[in-house]
């Protein structure tokens, strides 16, 4: 992919992230100029996804944007109010949009239209906001500004006037005139300070009197009394404020003609006003937005590599000091001790900015369930665990698809609908349980249903007709599992709506491969499946028992690691040790990598699967050097150079400090004692 | 033939080479390569690239390939991120897409080879990074 498009492509997951976030915000409650101002933002961002996808050369995807544009123009202009159906349709439409987005990154073809599994709930949404013969209102004439003003209003101004005077809210007008130098940056203060108080419809530019210099603009707002007073003021700032509208002018006939407030579910047909609903209380100030920086993975990488180069740097000069010999050196030691930690609290910051909470990803999932759940008539009963969990974007990004593959195929085809399940003696709602955990360098996803589980009997016979089975073998339930991510394989005789086409589940396992992870499927029948998803994480700041073997320095995840022993005596892989008096198996480092064996060691580092109960696997693992303990920045090894035993390695002053894999390492010591024994 | 832009002429594991500029990411100055505990087949270790571990090829696992005669002196990176180590970079040329034969099957070097063109007395094999990659990972699996 041109990285050049990098910006572009984070913009847009940019963009994505934000809209989800803000039509999360419509399913609650909300004062109305809370709904207008959420509905004003997905309007831009939709306006500015539909310009991307124009620029980038995907006109498919910028006419869908260009239709949910048109949904939040409808909206934000009271042709169709928030409802629960609403907000559903219109996250799956943004999911559908994301999701496109993601194939285009990944060079798929367009499809010809993005969001046509939602063709006929959208539809009924334009028909409903079609406006009706006459056309609609207008009370913009009750503005006390001049004609000019008046003149350049744009629709959207022009209907929320009208719908705002029509629901009695006044209007004001506050009339700034900012200095050149910082107006920018005051106009968005006083801009926040107004949104908290109501609906803020326009800034308009507007003539600077006669004997001040600056720039003066008019800010058209709505709410029930303007309070001047909680304006943030600068000396010599001419701010002035009147009130433009009384909403107790408007005939008598008009404000009747608004449609009942109380009528939640259903869109107004007509296309005058929405009714707005009166502020409960007086609105709080608003939290503070946080200001998000875009930031293009390159730059990041950027940085690290400078990092890089100053902590060559020090390593150089370290390694200069030391070599000197000099006495005096100790302080100037210490003080590249203090640089080292503080090199490395920079990269754990580094780190940091690419994280995204997993909860981002299941932001996505939950629309989506609902979605299926009404379309297929199956009540889902769905859990989350693990949002908090932390996560690179990149690969966030890139397990979007592969989840969204999953969850359906476990609401279509795992779950049952609920007259069989209340038949069986389930609850009537399916329970779908999503889980995200951190088990050392990998994160790992757990994808449960209580459904029927797989039928592994329609595998086996659907993989013995595609020849991808022998007859007459007995055919484990794991090969069977793992048969329905074969290309093209389906047991399903007709594709549905959502899923069973046969494609897909390959591709589940080539995206979650290419991403070094692994997929493991288990099920039971009538009880439920589980799908697991094992991805290793890139980088990670990791804290180690450094050791030393074959003069290469090794490190050893503290949590795996039990106890640290020398002794005088030298040990030889295949024998016994003593440790708090139990006998554990002895093997040396160099025998599980495959490197020269020593002749015999003193240190051991007694190793355990982490997490693993008392009766876990142990082996003492013979080094030839203990070098103490501390955090190293850990890079993953890319696919071609991954070696047994080895998670990655880090940068250190002396050459790269390979970090072990704790668990695979067990596996190898046991597998090498096991070899010592079949050749004794 | 004609889609593959112009050809990079190399001199590595004892051979004349030929990459495709459309396959090269850069080439670089030659680094010292970290050996890998236990490496896979092909690989000879890694070295820091753009932040990065990148694997390097070791020419002399790959079938039909000798040990290097020289140390390297620049290395390749290709596309799909992999270093090659090369003894010589001799420079770019055009080639008629006529001037292309296939390999013959028994060249044990089939196997990383998109095919072989002769210039006068000289026989530049093409590098199929493609192919080279896909090689890599049968290593991979055969492990």
């Amino acid at each position: 992919m041109d990285q050049s498009l990098d910006d572009v492509w984070a913009e847009c997951e940019d963009l994505f992230a934000q809209a989800r976030k803000t039509l999360a915000t419509l399913k609650d409650p909300q004062p109305a100029h809370v709904v207008q101002a959420a509905v004003n933002s997905l309007f831009r961002t939709t306006h500015t996804l539909k310009g991307m996808a124009g620029m980038l050369g995907f006109p498919s995807f910028s006419r869908a944007a260009h239709r949910m544009e048109d949904i939040f123009d409808l909206m934000r202009k009271g042709r169709l109010r928030s409802t629960d159906s609403l907000v559903e349709t219109l996250e799956a439409g943004i999911l559908a949009l994301e999701s496109g987005m993601a194939g285009l990154r990944r060079g798929r073809a367009e499809p010809e239209d993005y969001l046509h599994p939602l063709r006929r709930e959208l539809g009924e949404l334009e028909a409903l906001a079609r406006p009706a013969e006459g056309g609609s209102q207008d009370l913009t004439s009750m503005l006390d500004l001049p004609p000019e003003v008046l003149k350049a209003l744009s629709d959207y101004e022009r209907t929320r006037v009208t719908a705002l005077l029509m629901s009695g809210m006044p209007i004001y007008g506050i009339t700034v005139c900012l200095e050149f130098i910082n107006f920018d940056e005051r106009l968005r203060v006083l801009n926040e300070a107004l949104g908290a108080q109501g609906e803020l419809i326009s800034t308009l530019p507007c003539d600077a009197p006669e004997d001040r210099e600056g720039l003066s603009f008019l800010l058209m707002m709505a709410c029930p009394a303007l309070d001047p007073t909680q304006l943030p003021t600068v000396d010599g700032e001419l701010i002035t404020a009147a009130l433009l509208a009384d909403p107790s002018r408007v005939p008598e006939s008009l404000r009747n003609a608004a449609p009942d407030e109380s009528d939640e579910t259903t869109p107004p047909a007509e296309p005058v006003a929405e009714p707005v609903p009166p502020i409960m209380a007086a609105p709080g100030p608003q939290a503070q937005e946080v200001e998000i920086l875009r930031l293009p993975a390159h730059r990041v990488e950027a940085l690290e590599a400078r990092l890089m180069a100053v902590g060559q740097l020090r390593d150089a000069t370290s390694l200069l000091m030391r070599q000197s010999g000099e006495a005096g050196n100790d302080r100037p030691l210490a003080l590249m001790g203090q640089i080292e930690d503080g090199l490395l609290d920079v990269q754990k910051s580094l780190l940091q900015m690419r994280m995204v909470k997993v909860e981002s990803l299941f932001s996505r999932i939950e629309p989506m369930v609902k979605s299926l759940s009404r379309d297929t008539g199956k009540p889902v009963k769905l859990t989350f665990q693990g949002s908090d969990l932390e996560l690179e974007r990149s690969l966030l990004g890139r397990l979007s698809d592969p989840f969204i593959h999953l969850v359906r195929n476990a609401v279509d085809h795992g779950l049952e609908p609920p007259s069989d399940r209340l038949a069986m003696g389930k609850s009537e709602a399916g329970s779908l349980r999503i889980s995200a955990s951190q088990r050392g360098r990998n994160i790992r996803f757990d994808i449960r249903d209580d459904g029927r589980g797989f039928n592994l009997e329609r595998i086996e016979a659907r993989g013995l007709e595609l020849g991808l089975l022998k007859p007459g073998q007995v055919h484990t339930p794991e090969r069977l599992h793992r048969l329905t991510l074969e290309p093209g394989f389906s047991t399903q005789e007709r594709a549905s709506q959502i899923s069973g086409r046969g494609v897909g589940m390959d591709v589940v396992r080539a995206e979650i491969e290419a991403l070094g992870g692994e997929i493991h499927m288990s099920s039971e029948a009538k009880r439920g499946s589980l799908i697991r998803l094992t991805i290793p994480l890139s980088r990670a700041v990791v804290s180690c028992l450094k050791v030393r073997c074959d003069r290469q320095a090794f490190g050893i995840p503290l949590g795996n690691v039990v106890r640290v022993q020398a002794g005088k005596q030298l040990c030889h892989g295949g024998e016994q040790v003593r440790v708090l008096g139990r006998s554990l198996p002895f093997e040396s480092l160099q025998a599980c990598l495959g490197l020269p064996e020593p002749d015999g060691q003193r240190a051991f580092v007694v190793l355990s699967q982490q997490g693993a109960a008392a009766r876990s696997v142990e082996v003492a693992l013979g080094v030839d050097e203990i070098m103490g303990r501390g955090e190293v920045l850990l890079r993953s090894l890319p696919e071609l150079a991954h070696a047994s035993g080895i998670m990655g390695g880090s940068l250190q002053e002396d050459g790269i400090l390979w970090v072990l894999d704790p668990d695979a390492v067990l596996g190898l010591a046991m597998d090498s004692l096991m070899r010592r024994v079949a050749r004794v | 033939m004609s889609d593959q832009g112009a050809w990079l002429h190399v001199r590595a594991a004892g051979m004349d080479l030929l990459f495709s500029t459309l396959d090269l990411r850069e080439v670089v100055a030659s680094a010292s390569v970290s050996p890998l505990p236990g490496r896979p087949s092909g690989i000879q270790g890694v070295v820091v690239y753009e932040g990065e571990f990148l694997p390097v090829l070791a020419w002399q696992d790959l079938p039909g390939c000798g040990v290097s005669a020289s140390n390297p002196v620049a290395m390749a990176v290709l596309r799909p991120r992999l270093g090659i180590p090369l003894e010589q970079i001799i420079g770019t040329m055009e080639l008629p897409p006529d001037a292309w034969r296939e390999t013959d099957e028994k060249d044990p070097g089939a196997a990383w080879q998109g095919g072989v063109c002769q210039v006068g007395d000289l026989v530049l094999r093409l590098v199929d990074a493609d192919r080279l990659i896909a090689l890599l990972r049968r290593f991979r699996g055969d492990r």
